[in-house]
């Protein structure tokens, strides 16, 4: 679960950031000045972190047992700029943290809280 | 979710409730969505391909990229599906035979409050562990129904 958790928020943090590059550094860069370079390099590159962030994103919400609405949201999250750290905020806040919560309760005896 | 489980006839309960699911009009959207989203990723990596072809380098990389995602569409679907049929937690333990009908939204409030009452040994920790795992269940079941149709 935790190693699904930093898979998930490692790309969305580095998909996340290319995106913003690519769109509000690269997007006007291009439109501006016909500067091509950055669309171009950027947008391959986060074509293929995005495969990879889909993968991590995906497994992680069959961890969480997500319904498709919140699945294709996190999936979707990948390919609009900002989004994806919006998302990971609400991911963890919604899912991931009641489901540590859940496992702490589980697997601590009730008595021992050692902070 | 009273009123849809009143108006079933009880005689198909158990085997044809299994897959008429996918047969409700949200499942259908689902399905018609599906089809139009890979029939639009394959029409895009070909749309891609025709440009590589004629000599956009930069197209090579997206050629092979919505295939990709056209697959993984289908991947999703399919799983998606599956885990309509069998949920994927009935594989995490023993236990996955209770979890099976813990996860119907109809009945497991009736459960839950069965096993809540029970935490007789507290020091138990395949017990609390269990417990914490049906409530968080039961938490996250609470709208299932939105999104897997009404069952």
């Amino acid at each position: 679960m935790d190693a699904a958790v930093r898979r998930y928020r490692v790309m969305a943090y580095i998909t996340g950031t290319v995106l913003i590059v690519l769109c509000f550094v690269g997007i006007p860069l291009q439109v501006a000045a016909g500067n091509d370079v950055i669309v171009n390099d950027v947008g391959t590159l986060h074509g293929i972190l995005y495969i990879i962030y889909l993968v991590t994103a995906y497994l992680l919400a069959r961890r969480l047992r997500l319904s498709i609405g919140p699945t294709i949201l996190m999936l979707a999250a990948g390919t609009i700029p900002v989004l994806t750290f919006v998302v990971e905020r609400w991911v963890t806040r919604t899912y991931i943290n009641p489901a540590r919560q859940g496992q702490q309760a589980g697997q601590a005896a009730p008595t021992a809280r050692t902070g | 979710m009273s009123s849809a489980e009143a108006g079933r006839p009880a005689v198909e309960q158990a085997p044809a409730a299994s897959w008429r699911f996918l047969v409700t009009p949200r499942w259908l959207g689902w399905h018609l969505a599906m089809v139009v989203s890979v029939a639009g990723m394959l029409a895009l990596g070909y749309w891609q391909f025709r440009r590589a072809m004629e000599g956009n380098a930069l197209s090579w990389a997206y050629t092979f990229e919505w295939p990709i995602f056209a697959v993984f569409a289908v991947v999703f679907w399919a799983k998606t599906i599956r885990d309509e049929f069998s949920p994927p937690q009935a594989s995490t333990a023993s236990d996955g035979q209770e979890l099976a009908v813990g996860i119907r939204p109809a009945r497991s409030a009736d459960r839950d409050d069965g096993r809540e009452a029970d935490e007789a040994a507290p020091e138990d920790e395949d017990l609390a562990a269990y417990n914490a795992y049906l409530a968080r269940l039961q938490e996250q079941v609470k709208d299932h129904g939105r999104w897997h149709g009404l069952r």
